[in-house]
């Protein structure tokens, strides 16, 4: 029995003898009835602002005035990579022996129908499945609940915070979306959030390198301290702001975290980039390789994680293909991952969606290369996405290609209620909280 | 005693509004209390912890947390760094406690041998309340904090001081 089934099954046990029958945090009597489709869902927010021309149309460098095509995404798609050009994006050869593609549904044309399409806005939309206004102010929680503080809330008794992980490339306001501010949730329902580029990049490595992993007994003085301190501190201001872990489990998430950054630092860490080669990561890249160590080590049930370096197509094309076709190549490796791992192995569903899509009209600059850089400013190009969910066979339907041009399959706003679906807690959640509808065409 | 302090914060305070244009002016209270705190000194500021109700900003709570174990102020490059590590970690009890691990095994940290401690326990209690609560204790923190000591041989000042700055009160101003 490995330690986190020791807490689990001990915290459940000793609920059990004392208070049997036990009223959920929810107020509900027992566990929601729901049926899960699996035990794990991972959420890959294929973010930046990726056009469907470049993705899932294939149209390569088509739209650059070349007469080139292909699919630059295979692991995720199926198609045939382009003959010309491939120096622009220096092609890796897949992780995944068929595309993900063949293990579930692909949402070919997904559209994010309302408000500004900014990466903020994007983001807030897919994890809380609804469209944001004009003014969102990036500097507090979103308004409406998150995915993770639904999953908590609403799935029974024993889901803590580490069963719930928000992973992002990117730092910014990002940290805010681990839980909102909405009354009846808030951050007693968040998620661990994470930002790996900092906690195992420079500042990592500069600050917490020197730090030691504290004895069991040491841990236990520093606390009994502690204890006594704040006994004598009775604030009536503000409460401590942000998501709590248990005592067992911060201790748990600190060791991970040293031997993470470790791991990084003397460079023996599995990652997400061929031959293990750490010259060859980047933002997206060392994300997905950290999300992969959480998937790993905790197992959780809810995890997002997100790239970002697709937007370098403000001002560089050719790299905006390069980090795409990594991109998915981080997808593939992750994909792989979990099919390798004990418990997770033919119990994950894994959705990606970018956030958001980019214009139809080039701005004025243009790469090395000569090619023209594209921003994102709500025309009807930048609204449109796709959505891939990948599963077991028996839970998912596989192979399925749904939506075309003009005739979209889905919205972004379905991410949420699709996720809860899976995980069989969606009827538990007031449908006024919720502007999406479950994409249940996408499960047997 | 006003004319004294405000004088004393004042040229503290100066430099700190010249080189740096982010903080508002608005929040001039802030400053002045943040002047108590980061200034390196043995004196208490608050009578009792009930002053305390606001808490203490990331940039705040670092560069005083800093100042505290170092008794310096902390270089910038430090202080973006935490901040930012301290921002990655969804958990802020977390991030401090890393934050804190780091800072305390840095060979340069400004924290007193067990052989102090315990020479003076009194005096080690006093001192350390008021190096990171800014005020001092009761009677009966006094009393239970030395008998926490005393009655651990274990204890060591670092676990006294990691406790101090994971605490409630060391958060709030």
């Amino acid at each position: 029995m490995n330690r986190r089934d020791f807490l689990k099954k001990a915290s459940i046990a000793t609920s059990g003898i004392i208070s049997a029958p036990y009223i959920l945090p929810t107020g509900r009597l027992f566990a929601p009835t729901g049926q899960r489709l699996v035990n794990h869902v991972v959420f890959v927010l294929f973010a930046g602002g990726v056009r469907n021309q470049e993705a899932v149309d294939q149209q390569f460098l088509a739209n650059q005035g070349l007469t080139t095509e292909g699919n630059i995404m295979n692991n995720m798609l199926a198609g045939a990579a382009p003959t010309n050009y491939t120096s622009l994006y220096n092609p890796l050869n897949p992780v995944l022996s068929q595309p993900l593609q063949n293990s579930g549904t692909l949402f070919k044309e997904v559209i994010y129908s309302q408000g500004p399409t900014g990466h903020y806005n994007g983001h807030t939309v897919a994890l809380t499945g609804n469209y944001t206004e004009t003014g969102l102010n990036l500097a507090i929680n979103p308004e409406f609940p998150t995915i993770f503080e639904y999953y908590r809330k609403h799935n029974g008794l024993d889901q803590t915070a580490l069963d719930a992980w928000w992973i992002s490339e990117s730092l910014g306001p990002y940290p805010s979306l681990n839980y909102s501010r909405h009354p009846n949730y808030g951050a007693g329902f968040g998620a661990n959030y994470l930002h790996p580029q900092t906690v195992f990049g420079e500042e990592g490595v500069r600050q917490l390198s020197s730090i030691t992993d504290y004895h069991p007994e040491e841990v236990a003085r520093i606390n009994r301290v502690k204890q006594l301190l704040d006994n004598n501190f009775n604030n009536s201001g503000e409460a401590i702001p942000g998501i709590q872990n248990t005592g067992d489990n911060r201790e748990w998430i600190k060791e991970f975290l040293t031997n993470t950054l470790n791991g990084f630092e003397n460079q023996s860490l599995d990652i997400a980039v061929p031959g293990n080669n750490y010259f060859g990561l980047n933002g997206d890249l060392a994300t997905i390789s950290t999300a992969w160590q959480v998937l790993d080590q905790f197992a959780p049930e809810l995890t997002v994680v997100s790239t970002f370096n697709v937007d370098a197509c403000h001002n560089n094309f050719s790299y905006y293909l390069n980090a795409l076709h990594r991109a998915d190549y981080g997808v593939g490796w992750l994909w792989d991952k979990i099919q390798s791992h004990p418990t997770m192995a033919n119990d994950t569903i894994l959705i990606a969606m970018p956030e958001h899509g980019r214009n139809l009209e080039s701005n004025t600059l243009t790469d090395a290369n000569g090619l023209r850089a594209y921003d994102h400013t709500g025309d009807d190009n930048s609204r449109r996405c796709f959505t891939l969910i990948a599963g077991p066979q028996g839970v998912v339907n596989q192979g399925q290609v749904l939506g075309s041009i003009g005739n979209p399959a889905a919205e972004t706003i379905d991410i949420v209620p699709t996720i809860a679906y899976a995980l069989g807690f969606d009827d538990q959640i007031s449908g006024s909280l919720m502007q999406g509808r479950v994409l249940e065409e996408a499960f047997v | 005693m006003f004319d004294i302090k405000i004088t004393r914060l004042l040229i503290f305070i100066l430099p700190l509004l010249i080189i740096s244009c982010k903080k508002e002016t608005r929040i001039i209270r802030e400053e002045v209390i943040d002047g108590y705190i980061y200034t390196v000194n043995s004196e208490p500021v608050y009578q009792s912890n009930v002053e305390k109700t606001k808490q203490k900003t990331t940039e705040q709570f670092i560069s005083i947390l800093y100042a505290n174990l170092f008794q310096t102020t902390i270089p910038q490059t430090d202080l973006t760094d935490l901040s930012l590590i301290r921002n990655a970690i969804g958990d802020k009890q977390m991030a401090d406690e890393l934050i804190i691990s780091g800072l305390v095994n840095n060979p340069e940290v400004n924290i007193p041998t067990n052989q102090q401690m315990r020479d003076n326990l009194d005096a080690f209690v006093e001192d350390t309340y008021i190096r990171f609560y800014l005020r001092l204790p009761t009677a009966y923190e006094r009393y239970e904090l030395r008998d926490e000591i005393e009655s651990d041989l274990d204890m060591t000042p670092q676990d006294v001081y990691v406790a101090f700055a994971i605490s409630n009160e060391y958060k709030f101003y």
